[in-house]
């Protein structure tokens, strides 16, 4: 049997409206009580049907371009390294043989290569992409991490953390971008981990960083600050 | 699919975004308003499926309402994040609101929800809630009010405000589940 005040609360729950210590009461109840469970779970697909009450729209199709570019970025940032480096085995053999053709074409015209090369770079995100490793430093845990995927052209970039546990009430983690023309480092933005210290995402800093030599996250107050003030935790360059 | 996705099969990842991106769109530009934040939003959410597909469990929601709570969790977060913008600290980067979104894509997507006919029963039951359960409901799902703040917005007492989300969600709740 389930009571009205509990219903109360499960649909609360299902709209998100309850506060983090209401929360964790409700979801210790959630646990001990199967009914309640059931109900809460249908509560939250009622809840999600409201979605379909929204004017209907249909995003751009560059938008499914940009997410699936973002994917395949992501795919090839995560080849295992002996793969890679077994592809990478063919390298002496090709500066070898570039090295002989570059003697033998002596009179090839330097900037109609260099033209090549940029319509390389420009043909795959991957060579637009730099990528930092941030590592810890105390007092964030030992284990935690980070990777950031930076794109200077776009002036965007993405960011996945690990191991990193939600910071305290009344504090954000900051992420910010340290460009050498900057005196300062640049806000990227507030970065919010889920419950298994996992985030992923998307920032754009919010001033110009065309020369970006690391990337580092800092514990500010909550919502952010527009010039660091807490401790960094993670830290990196390429 | 979301299992396919957790292995990393970007043609089931294409799919679904095929299936969602739509409602979930709708959903954001609701409630940003914006069509390049709502689109913004929209990417974070299909990245974050991307990569937590294998997180996502059955027994607490369908493929359909996880997604819906991720998309209202980022969308909050902007909300939250362009509140704090306009009050406190860094130089406002934020574009201007492009203002309504073009005609022929919303004739375009109307055309297609309104012929699918599961959509537009589900819309026929939300639509018919009593309107003042349906109006406590959708200031706390669109606008992210607390309950608080509704009674506060309503003029009502906080006992009110609860019992009509209560009744208003059960209510859905039942008439969803005899479709």
């Amino acid at each position: 049997m389930i009571s009205d005040e509990q219903q109360d609360q499960a649909a609360l729950y299902a709209l998100g409206l309850l506060d983090a210590d209401e929360d964790a009461a409700f979801e210790s109840e959630l646990r001990a009580n199967a009914e309640l469970h059931d109900l809460v779970r249908e509560l939250r697909e009622a809840a999600g049907g409201l979605a379909l009450t929204s004017p209907p729209l249909l995003p751009p199709a560059s938008l499914k371009q940009r997410i699936m570019g973002e994917i395949a970025l992501e795919t090839k940032g995560v080849v295992p390294m002996p793969t890679r480096r077994a592809s990478f085995g063919w390298i002496p053999w090709a500066i070898a043989a570039a090295l002989a053709v570059f003697c033998g074409l002596l009179a090839v015209d330097r900037v109609r290569l260099e033209r090549q090369l940029a319509q390389i770079r420009a043909a795959d995100p991957l060579m637009q992409t730099t990528f930092y490793t941030l590592a810890p430093s105390a007092p964030a845990p030992a284990d935690a991490k980070a990777t950031v995927a930076w794109q200077p052209g776009r002036q965007s970039g993405v960011i996945r953390i690990s191991n990193l546990p939600a910071p305290q009430s009344g504090k954000d983690y900051q992420l910010w971008a340290v460009d050498a023309e900057h005196k300062d480092p640049i806000s990227a933005g507030v970065v919010r981990v889920d419950n298994d210290g996992v985030a992923q995402i998307r920032f754009k800093p919010v001033e110009k960083a065309e020369h970006v030599k690391a990337f580092a996250i800092s514990l500010e107050r909550e919502g952010g600050v527009p010039k660091k003030e807490g401790p960094i935790l993670l830290v990196g360059t390429t | 699919m979301i299992a396919r996705i957790g292995r990393r099969d970007q043609s089931a990842f294409s799919a679904l975004y095929d299936r969602l991106s739509g409602p979930l769109y709708s959903l954001a530009m609701k409630m940003l308003g914006d069509p390049s934040e709502a689109q913004d939003a929209l990417q974070d959410v299909f990245l974050q499926i991307w990569s937590r597909a294998t997180t996502y469990d059955p027994e607490q929601s369908s493929v359909f309402s996880w997604t819906v709570l991720l998309t209202r969790s980022r969308v909050i977060d902007r909300l939250r994040a362009r509140g704090r913008r306009s009050r406190v600290v860094v130089a406002s980067t934020e574009e201007t609101p492009t203002g309504a979104p073009d005609a022929s894509i919303v004739e375009s997507a109307a055309d297609t929800a309104e012929k699918n006919d599961e959509v537009a029963r589900v819309r026929n039951v939300l639509t018919n809630l009593p309107s003042e359960q349906r109006e406590a409901i959708e200031l706390a799902f669109f606008e992210h009010l607390s309950h608080h703040e509704i009674a506060a917005r309503l003029g009502q007492p906080l006992g009110t405000v609860k019992a009509r989300i209560r009744r208003g969600l059960l209510k859905l709740r039942q008439r969803l589940n005899k479709l």
